[in-house]
């Protein structure tokens, strides 16, 4: 039976959770044994996913240590030699995934968006050159497979509750005393992107007038996203980012206003319901995914929508 | 301090083309630049020359040669060495391969800290800041927004990283990887007039394969662990795409199509 790794990072469960999707995939037609591994953090909502879950309580492991952390599942899986290595591609998942895979001497491959089997070969596919262009990537070598998954992408179906067996590990050595958390402060709380049923999102053609996108997100009971390109532009923070340096969303409506479209933004996109787009340019490639079309000025069309919806819901 | 840069130049992402029929990046039309967090590292890495003028500075970067008048830049604003590593065989190395060139090179140097950016805007992978430390065996820490220049010394370094949801302090001995993101406050000064003009050649140096006597077949594709089986168009779903114009009957149009999904309630 084939054995699978997911780390789970306490900042993420639940994407860390999804990982078992990723798994169901890798191994389409063969039985495997999910295993979860926690730092300090509850199991919560693990417990009933997977058939182990192996919780490290350890005062001399910070879960914030990317050093002290890797030492110890380099020295579970010379336990208990692992198949396959899932970490979830979030800021420590993203220290943690390349250090165990040198460690144990092996591929990896970051920020993976799918899966596929070609010729009895498991590929990993990811955006590669800034994400103009797909890429399948293959495993050369004996060591785990390893891949950092992209949170958001795959959604794993809870069909039915596992019978999970949760242990306490150990490890007998520690690599320990490099980091000291000093203060954590919480950021003033803003949205997530990622919850959000309709988003008004604006690229390129939004400089200078980013602001304006608000009015219609309130009106809507939306929120405001924005492309890499007004992120780079210091116009939005990260956090609101669509795409594949940003965040991939959900949403039911995703108004897209003077963005191009390119693959890097559009792999932020995900199952999304319905797309309308408002551009100059009525062959730009958001356009060719949008349900409706508006040719025109984005500031027009904000007027003129907030008005129309004013107009109309006014009692 | 010795403060190294560990820096790549990766082509803009504005100007950037793929051909689509042969899968395959026009490098030629591509211009370079120097990847937009690893600017924030040699800023800093400057910053702290400034106040500690004993401090020296060496930029290492794995790349063909055309990056060498952007290593002299560099040199011409303050960077004492800049070192080219650079050689046929290293070509078409993934991130485990390139990890373990550099780390080659790496352990033959003296050195406080390696400063890196955290995200290159190409590959994206973020693989190599970690993958040198596990190599190197030293700690390391992506997303860092500001590092503490008064308490920056040869012990530890105490610098903020931020995520979404919160902004932390940390405290690191030193030596170690720090990697900085563009979200860093640190801008490269420009070149004076004097300095354009300067022969910085004497300070640039290229390090190959054989000055690291490294194996062929550990680098390239032969030493990679991973490998491009193929690159791809993704097919988009494409939806119906009814074009109107941004006039009253588009307007109404949109209004319609808001209402019949749902989305204006009342």
């Amino acid at each position: 039976m084939k054995r699978c790794l997911v780390f789970l990072d306490g900042q993420a469960l639940q994407d860390s959770i999804d990982l078992l999707e990723v798994a169901r995939q890798i191994y389409p037609a063969q039985a495997y044994e999910s295993t979860g591994i926690t730092f300090g953090s509850e199991t919560g909502p693990a417990e009933g996913a997977f058939d182990t879950i192996i919780q490290v309580r350890d005062d001399r492991i910070p879960s914030f240590d990317p050093m002290a952390v890797t030492e110890v599942l380099v020295e579970l899986h010379q336990l208990r030699s692992f198949d396959t290595i899932l970490v979830p591609a979030t800021p420590f998942g993203r220290m943690v995934a390349p250090r165990l895979a040198m460690r144990l001497k092996t591929g990896l491959v970051a920020d993976v968006t799918a899966i596929s089997h070609e010729g009895g070969h498991l590929q990993a596919i990811r955006p590669a050159y800034s994400g103009r262009i797909m890429a399948a990537i293959e495993f050369v070598g004996e060591g785990p497979v390893m891949m950092s998954i992209r949170p958001g992408v795959f959604h794993w179906d809870r069909l039915a509750e596992k019978k999970t067996q949760t242990e306490l590990f150990t490890p007998a050595q520690a690599r320990t005393g490099t980091i000291r958390q000093l203060a954590v402060q919480a950021k003033e709380q803003t949205y997530d992107i990622r919850e959000s049923d309709v988003l008004v999102s604006g690229g390129g053609g939004m400089i200078g007038h980013f602001h304006e996108l608000e009015r219609l997100a309130h009106c809507l009971g939306g929120q405001v996203s924005a492309s890499r390109k007004i992120v780079d532009n210091g116009l939005a923070p990260r956090s609101i980012q669509v795409g594949q340096s940003g965040k991939t969303v959900s949403p039911t409506l995703y108004l897209a206003l003077g963005i191009n479209g390119a693959v890097q933004h559009v792999e932020g996109l995900k199952q999304v319901k319905h797309i309308i787009s408002v551009n100059l340019d009525k062959n730009a490639p958001i356009c060719s995914l949008s349900d409706l079309v508006v040719e025109g000025d984005a500031v027009t069309f904000i007027d003129k929508l907030v008005a129309k919806i004013k107009q109309q819901t006014s009692p | 301090m010795k403060l190294i840069c560990l820096v790549k130049f990766v082509p803009d992402v504005d100007s950037y083309q793929v051909d689509f029929a042969n899968n395959a990046l026009i490098r030629e039309k591509a211009r370079l630049q120097l990847n937009p967090d690893d600017v924030c590292a040699v800023a800093f890495a400057l910053r702290v020359k400034t106040t500690h003028p004993d401090t020296t500075i060496e930029v290492v970067t794995m790349a063909p040669s055309v990056v060498t008048p952007h290593l002299a830049d560099l040199l011409r604003i303050g960077v004492d060495l800049a070192t080219l590593i650079s050689d046929r065989v290293f070509a078409g190395s993934d991130t485990y391969a390139t990890a373990t060139i550099l780390a080659r090179y790496l352990a033959t140097r003296d050195f406080d800290v390696i400063l890196t950016g955290t995200h290159a805007i190409d590959g994206d992978t973020s693989h190599i800041p970690a993958q040198l430390g596990a190599l190197l065996d030293l700690n390391q820490m992506s997303g860092i927004v500001r590092i503490d220049e008064n308490l920056f010394g040869k012990a530890v370094a105490v610098f903020d990283v931020e995520t979404d949801d919160e902004h932390v302090t940390y405290e690191m001995k030193l030596p170690a990887i720090l990697s900085l993101t563009r979200d860093c406050p640190y801008k490269l000064p420009y070149a004076s007039r004097k300095d354009m003009a300067r022969d910085v050649s004497a300070n640039l140096r290229v390090i190959t394969s054989q000055d690291l006597s490294f194996p062929a077949d550990e680098a390239g594709t032969m030493g990679s662990k991973t490998r491009v089986a193929r690159t791809f168009n993704r097919e988009y779903d494409k939806r119906g795409q009814l074009v109107v114009q941004a006039d009253e009957a588009g307007i109404d149009r949109v209004y319609q199509f808001l209402k019949e999904k749902g989305l204006i309630t009342r």
